[in-house]
């Protein structure tokens, strides 16, 4: 088997409050293999974006801590190195887009400016080049005109365009991963397909590898090589996309998949949506932490937490029901 | 950029010129006028009245507004009653020694303010920022001239360290190393006012944009925290310190009347003091009217810095700077 480029194991993260430890990532096992797509699905408060912040080692800045775990990169785990040493991977080998593109862009700085500093810090390049380099990203990325778009501040660009530069940005150093973290969620719905595509197609060309995090299994749908889904902290199911889609083994993501609306069915139908809302951390039930929600708990699920187990080729899936009736879907 | 200078200083003017009324009605409405100080009751009624006409004081208000004016339009401040010296000659080598102290104290201020406010906001509730807070505390507590009096006797008195009071010592008038010393004192007692409170501005200011999300941009860009607190973080913090700053400057010129006296520095708030108590009213007019412009100006550069600091700033054709 290739080597992995990412492999996050067991990765437990939180925060530290007055009333204990606040664990917001629960033993999470993830991986990516180059040039694929993984997506992370989950609802809000499902612990996504604490387990990116944690692989980018951002979360010692939040408040947070990695509690247990490995996260390896190419085989290092990321977990062991001091800050010193991964700035020399963040933000070159590992790069971030964030969710509010026109906030993540520092509002003093140009376009061209905040493209260039990371060419200039980790390539060692001069000002002139990381200049004209980053021309070139926004060429890339598909703004028109990018020699006076680098000359601009975030302020007198649009959302979309914004996140834009923030993609550029993340490509500028050639990585070898990007995570994204609900890269379109502040974004018009029409801004947020231009935005999928081009990720699409940088994918394609640059061979660069995409962990995107999302709530929306629309956006899984149409760009993910594989996918994960979290529920209250834990991964609940993980499979290639086309396996979730068509044939998902645990009831919380049988439930996500009925709750898109479609156009296909009769109108006046109500919407299908999961009873009742995703747990505290603090206060998670016992055994399965879906339980209480799940149309079709059984007594042992209030007892036992049912473990991660590989259901199919590749598939796996936390839950004691193990035969899903097909029909279920 | 033209345009808004030129609707900027017609403003200025306009806004000066009701200052002008204000301050005209204000001293005139003041008990014990113009005439009572100078005339002298032993002077005949006759005698006085003519010294008043003389004076002008028997004209109405308005006329005298007016005449004052225009005289102000020449450059022309009028002369004190007593000894009939012409106001500008009293007023501008006051100016002069209060810009050396207040300069002095502000700079001082600033440089050890602002790093101590950033370092403070990287180290929240520390032994630092605690320290900070203390030192704010007595800084807001503690009356100027009560601190500058306990000062003068530890170190001119007791162990004769520093020179009393004055700006230079007799005979030495104009040489650098005199005047640092004299400064010393004055200067370390506005310092420990103005310090606290920018301490506190500069490490709130910080605070908050530490928290934004393009700091956190910033540091998925694997830049040094050096990097990410200098040049990311601080820029963008002095925009609201730039404020205070603008709003603080007139204090340049007036605000150390207490300061001034205690140290018998010759300034222009020792000298709005001295003028007040013996109701030189040509003197007093003049001098607020000057404090007016540094104001005005005042907030003008604040302005200005604004546009220089952040992008988002456009001095525009509607008046002031627009976020």
């Amino acid at each position: 088997m290739a080597e992995k480029l990412l492999e996050v194991r067991e990765l437990t993260a939180g925060f530290h409050t007055e009333r204990g430890f606040l664990r917001a990532v629960d033993r999470v096992s993830l991986s990516l293999e180059a040039g694929q797509t993984l997506c992370v699905v989950g609802e809000s408060g499902s612990g996504k974006s604490v387990t990116s912040l944690a692989i980018m080692r951002l979360l010692d800045y939040s408040g947070g801590t990695i509690a247990g775990g490995e996260i390896r990169f190419r085989g290092v785990d990321l977990t062991e190195l001091p800050q010193r040493e991964v700035m020399r991977i963040r933000g070159n080998r590992l790069t971030m887009v964030f969710q509010d593109p026109i906030s993540a862009l520092n509002p003093v700085f140009t376009a061209g400016d905040q493209i260039a500093e990371s060419l200039r810090v980790h390539k060692g390049m001069s000002p002139k080049a990381a200049w004209r380099k980053a021309v070139d990203m926004l060429r890339l990325v598909g703004i028109p005109d990018p020699e006076m778009r680098a000359g601009q501040y975030p302020h007198e660009m649009s959302g979309g365009m914004c996140q834009r530069v923030v993609i550029a940005m993340a490509l500028a150093c050639d990585p070898e991963l990007i995570i994204a973290d609900e890269p379109t969620t502040a974004l018009d719905v029409t801004v947020q397909a231009q935005i999928l595509e081009l990720l699409q197609r940088l994918k394609r060309e640059l061979r660069t590898s995409i962990l995107l995090i999302t709530h929306d299994m629309g956006v899984a749908a149409e760009m993910a090589d594989r996918i994960a889904v979290m529920y209250a902290g834990a991964v609940v199911e993980e499979g290639t996309a086309a396996a979730i889609f068509e044939r998902p083994r645990h009831p919380y993501t049988i439930g996500l998949l009925r709750s898109i609306p479609g156009t296909t069915g009769e109108r006046g139908t109500e919407l299908y949506t999961i009873k009742g809302g995703i747990p505290r951390i603090e206060q998670l039930p016992g055994g399965c932490r879906f339980h209480p929600r799940c149309p079709y708990a059984m007594e042992n699920c209030a007892r036992e937490e049912p473990p991660l187990l590989e259901a199919a080729d590749g598939h796996r899936s936390a839950c004691w029901l193990t035969d899903m009736p097909e029909v279920m879907t | 950029m033209t345009e808004y200078l030129i609707r900027r200083t017609l403003q200025s003017v306009l806004i000066l010129l009701l200052i002008t009324v204000v301050t005209f009605i204000l001293i005139h409405a003041a008990p014990g006028g113009p005439k009572q100080i100078y005339l002298s009751p032993n002077l005949s009624q006759a005698a006085a009245k003519v010294q008043e006409h003389n004076l002008g004081l028997d004209r109405p208000l308005p006329v005298q507004y007016v005449n004052w004016i225009g005289d102000l339009l020449r450059g022309d401040l009028g002369y004190t009653f007593k000894n009939h010296i012409p106001v500008g000659e009293i007023i501008w080598p006051t100016v002069g020694h209060t810009l050396v102290l207040m300069g002095a104290a502000w700079l001082l201020t600033l440089l050890i303010a602002l790093p101590w406010g950033i370092y403070n906001s990287t180290s929240e509730y520390g032994l630092s920022d605690q320290t900070a807070s203390f030192i704010a505390y007595i800084g807001f507590a503690m009356p100027t001239f009560w601190f500058g009096i306990i000062l003068q006797e530890l170190f001119a008195l007791k162990w004769n360290l520093l020179p009393l009071s004055d700006m230079w010592t007799m005979g030495k008038e104009g040489q650098i190393g005199d005047l640092l010393l004299h400064l010393m004192l004055p200067v370390t007692v506005l310092t420990i006012g103005f310090l606290a409170s920018y301490v506190k501005y500069a490490r709130s200011s910080m605070l908050e944009v530490l928290d934004q999300d393009y700091i956190r941009t910033a540091r998925a860009k694997g830049l040094g925290e050096g990097r990410v607190v200098f040049r990311h973080a601080l820029r963008n913090a002095l925009i609201p310190i730039i404020t205070v700053l603008g709003l603080d400057l007139p204090v340049l010129v007036a605000g150390a009347a207490l300061t001034e006296n205690v140290f018998n520095w010759p300034g222009m708030g020792r000298l709005f003091v001295q003028m007040a108590v013996a109701r030189e009213y040509s003197v007093l007019m003049a001098i607020t009217l000057l404090t007016a412009v540094f104001v005005i100006v005042g907030n003008f550069v604040a302005d200005l810095l604004y546009a220089l600091v952040d992008p988002r700033v456009k001095l525009s054709r509607k008046g002031g700077a627009a976020a």
